[in-house]
């Protein structure tokens, strides 16, 4: 946009849409291989057009696009971050919870396990008495057993002398046809035995 | 027929008042077809972004998600390069990339491409280029010299190595609007040319229709091609300009 340039904006501008232009740009374009986008009349405008353009993109970029953006972002990461938090602390919950539960199951096994413990020894210790109390009771019985069997044994034993004074006095009577005595009968038999 | 440049040619619209400037300078503000095009570009991104972010949900529809797809797309390219503080400079790199992309969408779409006129990618470039020295000079001061002279180099490497970065730091402008320029001058006369040579070989009969295929798949593969190329352009200056905005935001110290 040099200065020279200025004074054929007007005219070219008004008086020919396209094609022919006044001075060097009908010089260049005479001479062939001229680009259309050397045609520097056309350069002022542009560039003021370009750069009110670009500060009204910009501005509203700026204030309102990129703000609205950025906003919409930070909120979704918070939306995003608080719900992760809250999952995490439901988890730990959950953990908690669980482990709470653990702790509950392990203590009420501990305890059941001492309970059981607990009833077996009692049980034991019952059956223990009671074994003893019946094995008591039972040699208190078989002392009276044996008692009453060696009295009937030392009758028996008692008999048997008698029995044997009877059977001898009778043999003696039967083979001699002489009674004895029972007191000597007796005395022969304790001799002899 | 007309001649592949026609396309480039500025048309005259609706006249305006020419407004005087300060300086003696004074602008014709009448429309043409490339302040046509570049309303309809920037029309484009603010009514995309309006209804995209008009009822802005955590959950996004469709169209939400695609304006956000390519807000995050550009913030974290900003952010890789220019580090933490690259918010500050998003609304400038987005603005540049969402404006180039538009207008050089729209070369492909509509019959004027106004990234394909160096009045507006100079402008653009030296937008990029002023705004990389003014934040330059409002952060580092004098230590903008630090610029050229990079730390922990000898002396006499310095010797080389200075006129070498000043030289490139004053071309940046340049390249940045001819690389823009270039792309997309080049492939909009590559499309018109290879849609010449169906034209003017279909016209020459039956035997003509036939090999005006060649040129015709050939017209379709470069229409997708540039598909990419106006992309990859908006892009690259988006990338340029974060690049040589870190360089000064970061002077000295490499994040």
């Amino acid at each position: 946009m040099a200065a020279e340039e200025i004074p054929h904006v007007p005219d070219a501008a008004s008086a020919v849409p396209e094609g022919a232009h006044a001075g060097t740009v009908t010089a260049e374009q005479s001479g062939g291989g001229g680009l259309p986008q050397f045609e520097f009349q056309y350069w002022g405008g542009q560039i003021v057009w370009l750069l009110l353009i670009f500060i009204v993109l910009y501005t509203l970029m700026s204030r309102v696009f990129i703000p609205r953006l950025r906003r919409v972002q930070d909120t979704r990461a918070q939306t995003i971050a608080s719900a992760v938090a809250e999952a995490r602390r439901v988890q730990d919950e959950a953990d908690a919870q669980a482990a709470a539960a653990r702790a509950e199951i392990d203590q009420a096994r501990t305890r059941a396990r001492s309970v059981a413990a607990e009833a077996k020894v009692k049980a034991n210790a019952e059956f223990a008495a009671r074994q003893a109390e019946a094995d008591a009771r039972i040699a208190e019985e078989v002392a009276a057993a044996e008692t009453r069997i060696r009295g009937l044994r030392d009758t028996a034993m008692a008999s048997v002398d008698d029995i044997a004074v009877e059977t001898a006095g009778a043999m003696v009577q039967r083979l001699t046809g002489i009674t004895v005595s029972a007191a000597d009968l007796r005395a022969a038999i304790k001799g002899a035995a | 027929m007309a001649s592949p440049m026609e396309q480039f040619k500025i048309h005259q619209g609706l006249q305006l008042p020419t407004v005087p400037l300060p300086g003696g300078l004074a602008v014709d503000l009448s429309l043409n077809n490339s302040i046509m095009a570049m309303l309809i570009a920037a029309g484009l991104v603010i009514a995309f972004f309006s209804v995209a972010t008009s009822r802005a949900a955590v959950v996004p529809g469709r169209v939400q998600l695609m304006a956000e797809g390519v807000f995050s797309y550009i913030d974290d390219m900003a952010a890789g390069i220019i580090g933490p503080e690259s918010r500050k400079f998003l609304p400038y790199v987005l603005s540049m990339f969402l404006f180039v992309l538009s207008m050089n969408m729209l070369g492909l779409f509509l019959a004027f491409t106004a990234t394909a006129q160096l009045a507006v990618t100079a402008t653009l470039a030296l937008m990029t280029f002023l705004i990389v020295l003014i934040v330059g000079f409002a952060r580092n001061g004098a230590n903008m010299y630090k610029l050229f002279v990079p730390a922990g180099i000898p002396w006499y490497m310095l010797l080389l190595v200075t006129p070498i970065e000043i030289i490139s730091f004053f071309l940046r402008p340049v390249t940045l609007a001819l690389r823009l320029f270039g792309n997309m001058l080049g492939g909009h006369v590559a499309l018109k040319v290879f849609a010449g040579f169906v034209f003017s070989l279909a016209s020459l009969g039956a035997a003509g229709i036939v090999g005006a295929v060649l040129p015709l798949v050939g017209v379709v593969a470069l229409t997708s091609l540039e598909f990419l190329v106006a992309f990859l352009q908006a892009f690259v200056f988006a990338v340029l300009t974060c690049v040589y905005l870190n360089d000064v935001v970061n002077l000295g110290h490499h994040h």
